[in-house]
């Protein structure tokens, strides 16, 4: 809508008339930066130098609380949004273009250097440090035959991929494997509520119904893909027995009960025991397992800011306000969650499998 | 959305089914024992299994990008594809420069390129 009434007063806390075009006197993204900052500034002050002060803790939630207030106001503003102004880029090379699937792409592309940063480092750390495998292959130290071998009690600082413990067996796996089937069908959800939001023969309940259930089903398979990831790290679960499949009775014990945890100066796996003398190799991995938890738990971050902003989706869905106008909001929400599938794309063999 | 057909279906559902088959196959290239067939190759069975999952997830990526993100097929497919690859030439530097780098780098330098030497 380009008949922007300058005598118009837009509400800057919503709800919104969009005819007279976007409220740019909205006061929600300075507010939900500054509760951002607020919030950012109470952590660091509550962690000093590894000392825990408490006293800041009200800041924090102080920012939670702007943040969350600006949220809502954002919402409120939102709610009224018809589809009718979606400002066009008129410059070159984006002419013609929604100037916000643009910046949706810009915002896409900062990401992916994000994400480059923590898999050039696991590239680094990955390739550079020696595999715990190799250095208990090499055997257990002896002064003249074996002067490069591990000794029992003593730490080896060496990179252990969480695959040695997750990629072990299909039950380990099945967290993981499952995920990623989720997240290509939730890929798949999202690209299938917004065909049916676009399609304009389509009977407004039908649309309703659809895009309400698609945009479920996204919803469903993105918290089902953060609980298997809290499965997998902190919980483990329970294999019954299932004797005419050759299925015994085990648990799948977590990562964190593994002892696979970033502050891990003296971990074992199962495997590394010396056959003839029983001694245990023991290893600091530090780096390997920092490397696994920050990069799959800024992915899984991602998953959750995904799961909030579908949350809104679903619920706008299920009023029913989706409409062929206004299903754009869907294919830029859409990009970031094939984005989120992309990276797991490289995530799930490099950091789970190999 | 997408205006073409892939086989003569509905290029979503293609991908889709596309994804599920090769995910499907990175997981039976981690499950199947691969030592004989590295064996002839000369290789260890982790080297095959590397290539299989690199060689997998290219694909993928592509197929999510290119038809998922609407990447091809659409009016604004090429500029926004180029706008995709933008941060190319940064990743492919952090990817060499600092993945391949060895974590001993600081250290095992010659004296002249260590930081505070600079040679003098």
């Amino acid at each position: 809508m380009s008949d922007h009434d300058d005598h118009h007063a837009p509400q800057p806390w919503g709800p919104h008339d969009w005819h007279h075009g976007a409220p740019h006197n909205s006061f929600s993204p300075l507010f939900l930066s500054m509760g951002v900052a607020i919030s950012l500034f109470g952590l660091a002050a509550a962690w000093d130098y590894g000392t825990y002060n408490p006293g800041h803790i009200p800041t924090i939630l102080l920012g939670l609380l702007v943040v969350g207030f600006s949220m809502f106001i954002w919402w409120r503003q939102d709610i009224s949004f018809d589809g009718h102004y979606d400002p066009i880029s008129t410059g070159t090379p984006f002419r013609g273009i929604q100037v916000r699937k643009v910046a949706t792409w810009v915002f896409l592309m900062s990401e992916m250097m994000v994400f480059t940063s923590l898999f050039s480092t696991y590239m680094r750390y990955r390739l550079g440090i020696e595999n715990c495998g190799t250095v208990f292959e090499r055997g257990m130290f002896d002064p003249v035959t074996n002067p490069t071998g591990w000794q029992e009690g003593v730490a080896v600082t060496c990179f252990e991929p969480a695959s040695h413990l997750i990629a072990s067996s299909w039950w380990h796996l099945a967290p993981g494997a499952v995920n990623t089937f989720a997240l290509i069908l939730s890929s798949f959800t999202v690209v299938q509520a917004l065909r049916y939001a676009k399609m304009p023969d389509l009977d407004e309940e039908a649309r309703r119904k659809k895009v309400y259930r698609y945009l479920a089903s996204t919803w469903c398979l993105a918290v089902l893909f953060l609980t298997l990831k809290m499965v997998e790290w902190f919980v483990g679960f329970y294999v019954p027995e299932i004797s005419f499949i050759g299925l015994h009775e085990h648990d799948i014990v977590s990562l964190v009960d593994e002892g696979y945890t970033i502050n891990a100066d003296h971990y074992q796996h199962h495997s590394y025991i010396d056959e003839a003398t029983g001694a245990h190799m023991v290893a600091n991995i530090q780096v390997s397992a920092s490397l696994f938890y920050v990069t799959t738990g800024t992915h899984g971050a991602h998953v959750a800011g995904g799961i909030i902003g579908l949350t809104y989706m679903t619920f706008k869905a299920w009023k029913g306000l989706y409409t062929p106008a206004n299903a754009v909001s869907i294919e830029y929400f859409g990009l970031y969650w094939h984005f989120v599938d992309l990276i797991w794309v490289l995530v799930f063999p490099f950091f789970y499998l190999y | 959305m997408a205006h073409y057909k892939i086989l003569g279906k509905d290029p979503y559902w293609m991908n889709f089914y596309g994804l599920m088959l090769l995910t499907l196959i990175e997981v039976a290239a981690v499950g199947l024992d691969l030592s004989d067939f590295a064996a002839s190759y000369d290789t260890t069975e982790k080297v095959v299994t590397l290539w299989i999952l690199t060689i997998i997830a290219i694909p993928k990526f592509i197929m999510i990008a290119a038809i998922f993100m609407h990447l091809y097929g659409d009016a604004d497919s090429k500029i926004l594809t180029l706008t995709a690859l933008f941060p190319a030439f940064f990743i492919i530097i952090m990817v060499l420069f600092i993945g391949l780098t060895h974590p001993d780098a600081t250290t095992g330098l010659p004296d002249w390129c260590r930081p505070g030497t600079y040679g003098l």
